[in-house]
């Protein structure tokens, strides 16, 4: 198995000069390819702060992130621009759709800042709108689309550009519970069949009852984490 | 674009109406003089090949219209007070089709033909000495034996020019008149001549003066150098205009865009999350405030050129903005603002070009947005 993610003693600190907060205290994670992965804990805990550090969004205090390899950390600003576009899928809890454009505009936009090919980018748009079920809605605008669909077009946009991974902030916060199942299903059949790897941050019971591995955080601090097991064994079985 | 274009047509209206007013009412497009009469305007110094010009004058296709002055300058007195004027000696019909000096009148009715020592002064010098039609003045100056000589004069009528410095200063009485009391028989001092077409000007200048080298022949820019020095500067009064219109535009643009990207935060977050790098979203609001200009270039192009195209038509009145002020510097409360086709593309260029230096300040905004402090907005 090939690791996707290995963060190194990582902390984000608001305030240090002052009254110093750890939104992340010296986490330590280690996230395999093809991994279906909750990042759960109360509001405060640090789970979006992670998520960002661990997309690049947001720069560590301490440690070091390696992405297949590359310690993001040590990147410039607009290496790591380029190192996102290319590496990481992005669904936020709000959709962000950009509400001129259309679905497929939308899941296009990525693939044109990849300048990849007219016909090439036809031909995986085509394929993400089937995988998400919505092939008829492709020219719709996002207000023309409901919650569930608007993040369906937003997780078929994170996969447009062939990342390593994909963070998913919340994804079913604005959702109801037909749309949410849907969506965890959508995101669990591409994990499955693709192998690609999501994690995810999320308080909903349902989502965190379809995660294949848990890491709870409270206070910055990762409490508990279901795969240490798992990657034991799944490490042993490997040996 | 429109606030330019429409100050530019106001500008270039102005001017054009100034120099139709300078010509067709002030000096006409050349005058004739004895090369030393100007310097201090001493009677004696009249026009002695007089006939012989206004023959040529009169054989000329491109002459439209002559009128033959003798002129003095004197003492304007009246029972209140007194003032230097400069009298002019007019056959009426020739003055009336020179200087449209017939149109000028609002009181009164002109000379009246075998009525003698009848005067016709401006608006503003009535209105300073107290004169109505019908009151008696008494003009004294020196005849051309250097002798003073004085005489009085009924008020036949009032008139009023675009210009009202000149309404004070210039009074109006038949030549025969004039002349009798100068003592100069039927000597001319000034020919004002009126061309058909303005194009003719340097060519009939030249014609006459070949023709007569004793006399000086004066176009009306010589005779008006401050009108030839407004036409020559009016292309750095009108960008000097167009600087300041751009600075107005400019924080416009500046509002618009900085407006823009304060709406669309979250948006320029969630694009820069997912790859946008900092040139394409500098070439991104750059490209905006292109297509902006773009897009709003012709249609204030189009309104500049409809509302100038009506005020030609119609004219545009601005004496309720001040008809002293504008007359007191020579211009008609009457403006036809011409569209200015001439300065189109710079224009274009100038407005271009504000627009992509404000959106630089926008744009550093923009760049400096973190994605994390973005998405949470």
């Amino acid at each position: 198995m090939n690791t996707v993610i290995d963060a190194h003693n990582i902390s984000k600190i608001y305030n240090p000069d002052t009254i110093p907060v750890y939104a992340v205290n010296n986490v330590h994670l280690h996230l395999l390819k093809g991994e279906f992965t909750a990042l759960v804990g109360p509001s405060g805990s640090g789970k979006t702060t992670l998520l960002n550090l661990i997309g690049g969004l947001d720069k560590t205090d301490t440690g070091n992130i390696f992405i297949n390899g590359k310690d993001i950390t040590q990147l410039s600003a607009g290496k790591l621009i380029d190192f996102r576009l290319h590496n990481i899928g992005f669904v936020f809890q709000s959709f962000n759709l950009i509400p001129v454009l259309t679905a497929k505009e939308n899941v296009e936009f990525v693939m044109l800042l990849q300048r990849i090919k007219r016909s090439e980018r036809e031909k995986r748009i085509h394929t993400l709108f089937k995988q998400i079920g919505l092939e008829d809605k492709m020219n719709s605008r996002p207000s023309q689309l409901s919650g569930g669909q608007q993040q369906r077009v937003a997780v078929a946009r994170a996969l447009a550009s062939k990342p390593q991974f994909v963070l998913a902030d919340e994804p079913t916060a604005n959702l109801d519970s037909k749309s949410a199942s849907n969506l965890l299903d959508i995101m669990a059949l591409l994990n499955k069949e693709e192998d690609m790897t999501f994690i995810f941050s999320t308080h909903d019971q349902r989502v965190i009852e379809r995660a294949r591995r848990v890491i709870t955080l409270v206070d910055g601090k990762v409490v508990s984490d279901t795969a240490a097991v798992d990657t034991n064994v799944l490490h042993e079985t490997i040996k | 674009m429109f606030a330019g274009v429409a100050v530019l047509a106001l500008y270039k209206g102005m001017l054009h109406s100034r120099v139709r007013t300078v010509i067709d009412a002030e000096v006409a497009h050349l005058q004739i003089h004895d090369t030393t009469f100007k310097k201090d305007f001493e009677p004696v110094f009249v026009l002695q090949q007089a006939d012989s010009i206004l023959k040529v004058l009169h054989s000329m296709p491109e002459v439209k219209a002559i009128s033959a002055r003798s002129i003095t300058q004197g003492m304007l007195a009246t029972t209140t007070g007194s003032m230097g004027v400069q009298i002019n000696g007019v056959q009426p019909q020739q003055e009336y089709e020179v200087s449209q000096l017939k149109k000028k009148i609002i009181e009164g009715d002109g000379f009246h033909s075998g009525k003698k020592n009848e005067i016709l002064i401006g608006k503003k010098l009535a209105d300073k000495m107290k004169l109505k039609i019908g009151s008696k003045l008494v003009l004294t100056f020196t005849d051309s034996s250097a002798e003073m000589v004085s005489a009085a004069f009924r008020v036949a009528s009032i008139y009023r020019s675009d210009n009202a410095p000149l309404d004070e200063r210039n009074v109006y009485v038949a030549r025969e008149n004039l002349n009798e009391l100068l003592g100069i028989g039927n000597g001319l001092h000034e020919i004002a001549v009126l061309l058909n077409r303005d194009e003719d000007l340097d060519r009939v200048q030249r014609k006459l003066q070949e023709e007569f080298p004793a006399y000086q022949v004066e176009t009306w820019r010589q005779i008006s150098p401050e009108t030839d020095l407004m036409i020559n500067t009016v292309d750095v009064y009108s960008y000097i205009i167009m600087v300041i219109i751009m600075l107005a535009l400019a924080f416009g643009i500046i509002n618009t865009m900085l407006m823009a990207i304060l709406e669309r935060t979250r948006e320029i977050g969630m694009m820069t999350a997912l790859g946008m790098n900092r040139v394409r979203l500098f070439f991104l609001v750059l490209l905006e405030t292109i297509l902006l200009t773009v897009s709003g270039t012709p249609i204030g192009l189009g309104i500049a050129w409809l509302a100038t195209n009506y005020f030609n038509k119609n004219g545009l009145d601005l004496s309720g903005m001040g008809k002293e002020m504008m007359s007191s510097f020579g211009y008609s409360t009457l403006i036809y603002p011409e569209f200015p086709s001439d300065k189109i593309i710079g224009v274009m260029m100038i407005v271009t070009g504000t627009a992509i230096i404000s959106c630089l300040f926008p744009a550093m905004k923009a760049l400096r947005l973190q994605p994390v402090e973005a998405l949470r907005r």
